[in-house]
């Protein structure tokens, strides 16, 4: 061996430590989660980052789950490398979202951004991450808008209100076949885009099918008293009061129900503050026979080993059941990772091409879905809502038919 | 609506102005006494809604019965933030007025920082009151029992208070202070000692507003920040510093507020009680019954 020869054995080697040093640069990924951790929903935050927890042991132990990214310890096409989650405080605000979005991006670095429970805090996050060329996961926003302005890097594997508010129409057309009568409504929502985007799908579907809406109630949010707007609802008495509300309001809303002596005859939520703890704790006595649409069904535990799992895992953190939104959110990190395994790389377009390519069964989520696989939209369209009502305590997946356990108490005070 | 309709919704809107008015006089008297505002009024009133709700989830006591507590608690905290902080942020040689928002303020954010922390930011309900749940139906009125109870308390206290600053040393010292802080002290009277007593007062008020409220409300670290920014708007509309003046302007709001839903959609239903303020300032500046 001549002296040229270990000069080039050298730079052979070195050239081999650098790579194995650029493999191992990549032993985590950083993502980052954004979420209301102070303020008014400052609960939704703190129980985000519990699911979003859950998510990221489970793709970086092994498990023995039916889930993508489960079996193996990291993500093993990036050699192993683990999840890192750096959480940003919106507090509601869509400009603080904004500017902690661009922060994540510019200074912590990460690979891709999952969030934001507000859908309008989702909407300028995730034009922020299309800036940026940068992939963003809307877990649990659910405006219809969001995935209809043409961005690239937006993805939602979990139903829109839209699809949610059809299935609750389609559970009221099957009522109404049934011999029940169902002819009137009540719009009840707050005023930002969740509560107005959720409540013009209602009305146009109310439209269309022939139910008459007779009470239309846009209130503002956090509200320190709801008695005029509650004293509108109980005057029209409609079969179905359907409010779309965040956690202060729907707890306002029925104590204030309860003040004035109104029974509604039905009452059928679209989620968000009617899937929190805080609510039954409180009123859960007079929610009895509530039902809310939902993107989860914990009952259907029984049937689909990985969720009882995932539950447990959630409630060790969280000292409470997932539920809607966290389902949603911790399905959403798993759907990430995946895609970020395929990817094999940290690079943003790479990752969004395999998430644009994501193929996941149902029976390899928790969620009661037929798969997850996105539109050119960035909208998954298999991801079935499910409707749940709230019985003896607890909530009962009663519709669709086939996921159903046990069949509708209609009317809810009957 | 119906004729029954619209008397539900003043007769809410009475019972919420009474709870207004207590939240707010409070404030009024601080500001009356030492032209300090306080803007740590809010996360006063919602220590007092924790402290309520925390004395009823240990010791499992009736709510009603451990209001004393609470305004023995709050009016001994409102006493410690003067002598902590409010005394020294006064003695800026410079620019006090700013100082002192600043030092109220950043109180009002560490309250609030320290709650979500030792609290959680989790929404409680006190549901072991006799008063909940329960309604005064007159003629298909709805009145719940538990705000019917806050305005009784608020006027009860608005009485009181009457008493005091008419009947008593300790109320015409006060009087005598807002007047004129430097001659009392050649009367003999510690400046010092009245202003703390005052903050006691003030904070004691709106613990028995918090006390009040914890029966029938949620109680989260941010729900002082609504209220507050209501009691604002009754302070300057009733005319700062005037204690009777709290009480007329948190009516009018909590009727105005209502009377607003009956007309406009229920999303704007503040907005009547910020034209009504606007109305004020262009020709009452100093409010309803302001001495400015």
């Amino acid at each position: 061996m001549n002296r040229r020869e270990v000069l080039f054995g050298g730079a052979a080697a070195l050239t081999l430590m650098a790579g194995a040093r650029a493999a191992s640069a990549a032993d985590e990924v950083v993502i980052g989660a954004i979420y209301p951790m102070s303020g008014a929903n400052a609960q939704i935050g703190v129980d985000a980052r519990h699911a979003l927890e859950t998510a990221a042991e489970i793709v970086n132990g092994v498990h023995d789950l039916d889930l993508p990214t489960a079996r193996t310890a990291g993500l093993p096409k990036l050699g192993g490398a683990k999840i890192r989650l750096i959480f940003a405080d919106h507090q509601g605000d869509p400009q603080k979202g904004r500017a902690e979005a661009e922060r994540l991006i510019t200074q912590e670095k990460v690979t891709a951004i999952v969030g934001a429970f507000h859908s309008s805090v989702s909407a300028t996050v995730s034009a922020t991450c299309e800036r940026y060329a940068l992939p963003y996961v809307a877990a649990d926003s659910s405006s219809p808008s969001l995935h209809r302005r043409g961005l690239k890097f937006f993805f939602r594997p979990a139903a829109h209100d839209e699809m949610f508010s059809a299935a609750m129409f389609d559970f009221l057309d099957e009522q109404k076949k049934a011999g029940k009568k169902i002819e009137t409504v009540a719009l009840f929502f707050e005023d930002t885009i969740f509560g107005t985007d959720s409540s013009n799908v209602q009305r146009k579907l109310a439209g269309e099918r022939g139910y008459k809406v007779v009470a239309d109630v846009k209130y503002r949010a956090n509200s320190p008293s709801l008695t005029s707007e509650v004293q509108q609802l109980k005057s029209a008495d409609a079969d179905v009061v359907m409010p779309s509300s965040y956690t202060t309001d729907a707890l306002l809303l029925v104590k204030t129900m309860g003040e004035l002596g109104y029974k509604p005859k039905n009452m059928m939520a679209q989620a968000a503050g009617f899937s929190e703890k805080a609510v039954f704790d409180a009123v859960g006595d007079r929610l009895e026979g509530l039902v809310s649409r939902a993107s989860f069904a914990l009952d259907l535990a029984a049937k689909r080993k990985s969720i009882a799992v995932v539950n447990d895992m959630f409630k060790a953190r969280a000292a409470r059941d997932l539920n809607d939104n966290t389902s949603r959110q911790f399905n959403a990190l798993l759907v990430l990772a995946d895609a970020i395994d395929r990817a094999g790389s940290l690079d943003g377009a790479k990752i969004r091409d395999a998430l644009a390519a994501t193929d996941i069964p149902g029976e390899q989520t928790i969620m009661p879905w037929r798969a997850i696989r996105f539109g050119a939209d960035g909208q998954n369209e298999l991801c079935d809502p499910v409707l749940i009502q709230y019985l003896g305590g607890k909530f009962v997946t009663v519709y669709p038919t086939g996921v159903a356990l046990q069949a509708a108490k209609w009317p809810m005070n009957g | 609506m119906t004729a029954q309709g619209i008397f539900q919704v003043l007769a809410s809107g009475l019972l919420m102005g009474l709870i207004y008015a207590l939240i707010a006089v409070g404030l009024s008297l601080i500001f009356g006494l030492m032209d300090v505002v306080n803007f740590a009024h809010g996360e006063m009133l919602m220590l007092a809604m924790y402290a309520a709700f925390g004395l009823w989830a240990i010791s499992g006591i009736d709510p009603v019965l451990l209001m004393p507590l609470v305004v023995a608690a709050m009016a001994i905290f409102g006493a410690l933030v003067y002598l902590g902080i409010v005394r020294y942020a006064m003695r800026a040689k410079s620019n006090a007025g700013m100082v002192q928002i600043f030092a109220t303020f950043g109180l009002a954010v560490l309250i609030q920082g320290l709650a979500q922390f030792l609290f959680s930011p989790d929404y409680r309900s006190i549901n072991g009151s006799f008063l909940a749940g329960k309604t005064v139906n007159l003629l298909g009125v709805f009145l719940p029992a538990p705000q019917v109870f806050g305005g009784v308390v608020s006027l009860a206290a608005f009485a009181g208070l009457w008493l005091l600053m008419t009947r008593t040393d300790f109320g015409k010292a006060l009087e005598a202070t807002r007047e004129d802080q430097g001659a009392v002290a050649l009367v003999g009277i510690d400046r010092n000692k009245i202003f703390a007593l005052g903050w006691a007062l003030g904070a004691g008020l709106v613990g028995l507003a918090g006390a009040v409220m914890a029966i029938f409300y949620y109680v989260h670290p941010q729900v002082g920040s609504g209220f507050a920014l209501v009691a604002y708007v009754t302070v300057a509309l009733g005319g700062f510093g005037s204690v009777f003046g709290a009480l007329a302007a948190g009516l009018i709001v909590g009727l105005v507020e209502a009377a607003t839903t009956l007309v406009l959609p229920s999303a704007m239903k503040s907005m009547g009680v910020y034209v009504l303020y606007l109305g004020v300032v262009f020709f009452r500046p100093s409010g309803l019954f302001g001495r400015l």
